[in-house]
């Protein structure tokens, strides 16, 4: 799927997937040119949980070929610590706010107080394209925003939730016709929409309302689409393809100054196929590498874009009685400790043995694009200031 | 309450759990609340554990909370605000979002640390030999060399003599019954439960099939639990929980965690023979929210996981299987049969159920040492069903590591025979 061009993507579709995923409002925006000077700031969540173990430690390596390749040309920290509450939301949260997060575990609360999304485009006074947060997660729908008055969604990222989409559209393939070759389609499309908003993470289920609710009409044309696309040749087998897929047409598009990407095919593990999780991690390693790839390659992020990549948690170790890598509540280190890659502009090439949090991610990301924030846990990290 | 042991009784109307922290109060409160749903070796436990809280030295049982309360003061945990005799799911939720609940984690684990230390020795003292095999499907693709690798080193590669005019499908037979042909010869479990008629829960079958099922002479005396045997169950728990979630409009998991404890189909109370400890646990494992509604394997090493922990089985018997390959967007699925939902042919994943059996190993063996009943007296056999050696992994005396030469299947079988004492 991942190796399709963009011109064979959109005759599959039969759409401009970009045009079609922001509101109507915003599509009438032209995005501003950016200045050569600008920095360009990606968070990369490594998500769904991956321990130490399984990636950047000795035995793990072998699973991440492309961060372990891109290591070298970067800079690593090597332990980045979740002082927080350790699920997906609460995580990815707290790096996005520099504040330790104790929301709603499934997204049902927004963060206690402004995201780096409100505090840099109320700042800069940037058009409304310039900050997008592209989520596997399907409980992410409020990540754009926090639930600060002074700020808000007027302020907040566009986020779009391709597995939703995904999740749409396979819906439509089941409810076709015989040709589909599914027994009891209706009974299965029942399960399906019953379990629309399921995550991995037990039989915990969010619904949709929208965060920045898509214009129904596009969502629609997007759907048919996504239908389409799944009955294609090359057919992606998960959420997070699709993640990378969306957030490379965003960039190409709008190529927004701050973007939050949100992978989480990982949390897989929570099935309890070792096999399945460490595929899934290999996988997103290969996605964060053709993310890279692009920002190499596209000439608005070429040179001059600071890419974070991070897992938001880690999973409990193998002595854990909650069962291993099955899951992430323990709190053990294996939980807690994980690690970032800096890559690009500003980072420079090393290493960094003292312990970084995941609070310090929004801390710095602020002071490189020149934002003040209001009062943060985190701190600017020295080596990438 | 359901009514717990008279000893018990004794000691909460002393008002022993009046005396402990809340957080610690409510936790245990809970834990014994449903007192025919725990397993003998759970109730022990409790008897135990409070026992010892109860004619300690009143000083000592202070100091060994102190620290508790200290964390509890810090959280905003109170009597006022926590009632002792129950544990919510908002007392839940208070903990997980508290930003103290790591200092308070760690703070329990170290009253366990220094508690279950003591009640260990008791354990020991009555410590007797356990057995525990683990067998793999013969359809994975590697040879002994390559199984097992995470625990080959704790352990002996035993070779086993096997002849060319065996059949293979005797393998089972032979190894847990000591004779070819499936029930001709009562099987170690029957064995067990014959012998050991007042150790209930003493011998337990986790499957992923049913070859191990299919050796048994008899029903009684033993617990067996087979993944393929519990498909009608299974649908129908998947059908439940759907319909549960689309007609009551369950606003978030917790709440949904909270319906599916009161569930209570027919059909789970058959799947457990009516009792109510196993049908209490058989919901547990089956809607604990990981995959063992759906994966074959995952089911058989998180019951199995789930056996040691509860019941301390003195002879646990389990079996892999090789799981199919997922399917493209069946994560998005959840809850739906893959071959409902995908046309695309079912096909078996050899090397992922390799991969994934290699942890699952290692996770039932650490789950095992982690309790004093299996610490030194466990003799653990990894056996992968045609091959021609097992690991065996156990104390100095278990007869098998001293074999120096290729043995019987059957030789297998009268060693466990003669380790359990059956």
């Amino acid at each position: 799927m991942v190796s399709l061009s963009k011109r064979r993507f959109l005759r599959l579709s039969g759409l401009a997937i970009a045009d079609r995923l922001l509101p109507l409002r915003l599509c009438a925006q032209t995005p501003e040119p950016q200045d050569d000077g600008d920095l360009k700031i990606i968070l990369v969540t490594f998500g769904g949980g991956v321990r130490y173990a399984e990636t950047f430690a000795p035995e793990g390596v072998r699973n991440i070929p492309r961060l372990r390749a891109l290591r070298p040309t970067g800079h690593f920290f090597k332990t980045c610590v979740n002082s927080g509450v350790l699920s997906h939301y609460n995580a990815t949260s707290s790096i996005v706010t520099g504040n330790w997060q104790r929301v709603d575990d499934f997204g049902f609360d927004r963060a206690a107080g402004p995201t780096l999304f409100e505090y840099y485009r109320k700042a800069a006074g940037v058009a409304p394209t310039d900050a997008w947060a592209i989520c596997t997660n399907k409980s992410f729908a409020t990540m754009g925003a926090g639930r600060s008055r002074d700020f808000g969604e007027p302020f907040g990222a566009n986020v779009v939730l391709p597995k939703q989409l995904l999740l749409e559209a396979v819906s439509g393939v089941i409810a076709r016709a015989p040709a589909a070759g599914v027994a009891d389609r209706t009974n299965v499309l029942r399960r399906l929409e019953n379990i629309l908003n399921a995550g991995y993470e037990g039989i915990g289920w969010t619904i949709f309302k929208g965060g920045r609710r898509l214009d129904r009409q596009v969502k629609e044309a997007l759907t048919r689409s996504l239908v389409e696309y799944i009955h294609g040749p090359e057919a992606p087998n998960s959420g997070d393809e699709l993640t990378f897929f969306v957030a490379r047409e965003v960039m190409r598009e709008f190529a927004p100054r701050l973007m939050l990407v949100n992978f989480w095919d990982m949390d897989v593990a929570h099935w309890g196929a070792y096999s399945l999780y460490l595929q899934a991690i290999t996988k997103t390693d290969r996605l964060c590498g053709m993310l890279w790839d692009e920002i190499r390659a596209n000439p608005s992020y070429k040179g001059r874009t600071l890419m974070l990549v991070l897992p938001e948690l880690g999973r409990d170790g193998d002595s854990d009685t909650a069962n291993g890598f099955l899951n992430h509540r323990s709190g053990d280190p294996s939980c807690r400790n994980v690690w970032m890659l800096a890559l690009g502009a500003g980072a420079g090439k090393g290493e960094t043995d003292r312990p970084i949090a995941h609070v310090d991610v929004c801390a710095t990301a602020a002071e490189l694009l020149g934002v003040k924030l209001g009062e943060t846990a985190g701190r600017p990290i020295p080596e990438l200031i | 309450m359901a009514k717990v042991s008279r000893k018990l009784q004794t000691l909460i109307d002393d008002g022993l759990f009046d005396r402990l922290p809340p957080t610690f109060a409510a936790y245990s409160f809970d834990r014994i609340e449903d007192w025919n749903k725990l397993f003998p070796a759970e109730r022990n436990y409790f008897e135990r554990l409070f026992g010892m809280l109860a004619r300690s030295d009143a000083q000592a049982v202070a100091r060994l909370f102190a620290p508790l309360r200290a964390v509890e003061a810090k959280m905003g945990v109170d009597r006022r605000t926590w009632s002792t005799r129950e544990f919510t799911l908002e007392h839940v939720d208070f903990l997980q979002r508290n930003r103290h609940l790591a200092e308070w984690r760690k703070t329990i684990a170290d009253i366990f640390g220094r508690i279950d230390p003591l009640l260990d020795v008791e354990v020991a003292r009555s410590g007797r030999p356990r057995l525990v095999v683990v067998v793999s499907p013969s359809e994975l693709p590697m040879g002994a060399d390559r199984m097992w690798r995470r625990l080959q080193e704790k352990g002996k590669l035993v070779s086993l003599s096997l002849d060319a005019s065996d059949a293979p499908e005797d393998y089972l037979a032979r190894m847990f019954s000591g004779a070819p042909g499936a029930g001709r010869a009562a099987a170690l479990f029957d064995r067990f439960g014959a012998t050991r008629t007042q150790d209930a829960y003493g011998a337990w079958v986790v499957e992923a099939e049913d070859s191990l099922h299919r050796l048994a002479e008899s029903i009684a005396g033993w617990t067996g639990l087979s993944y393929s045997r519990l498909a009608d169950l299974r649908e129908i728990l998947m059908e439940q929980v759907n319909e549960m979630v689309t007609r009551e409009q369950i606003p978030g998991p917790r709440q949904l965690g909270e319906r599916l404890q009161r569930m209570n189909p027919g059909a789970l109370n058959r799947a457990a023979g009516g009792d109510p400890a196993l049908r209490d646990f058989l919901q547990s494992v089956l809607l604990n929210g990981n995959g063992t509604l759906l994966i074959n394997n995952t089911f058989v090493e998180w019951a199995a996981v789930q056996a040691i922990r509860r019941a301390r089985p003195a002879l646990i018997c389990v079996a892999f299987g090789i799981r199919n390959k997922v399917k493209p967007f069946s994560s998005l699925l959840i809850y739906s049969d893959q071959e409902e939902t995908n046309p695309i042919p079912t096909q078996a994943d050899m090397l992922g159920s390799y991969v994934d059996l290699e942890i699952f190993y290692e996770y039932i063996w650490r789950e095992c040492e982690k309790y004093a009943e299996y610490r030194r007296n466990t003799a653990y056999l990894f056996v992968g069903e045609g091959m021609d050696a097992l690991l065996a992994i156990g104390p100095a005396d278990f007869p098998l590591l001293q074999a120096d030469k290729p043995i019987r299947l059957e030789e297998v079988f009268e060693a466990a025979v003669q380790w359990l004492n059956i």
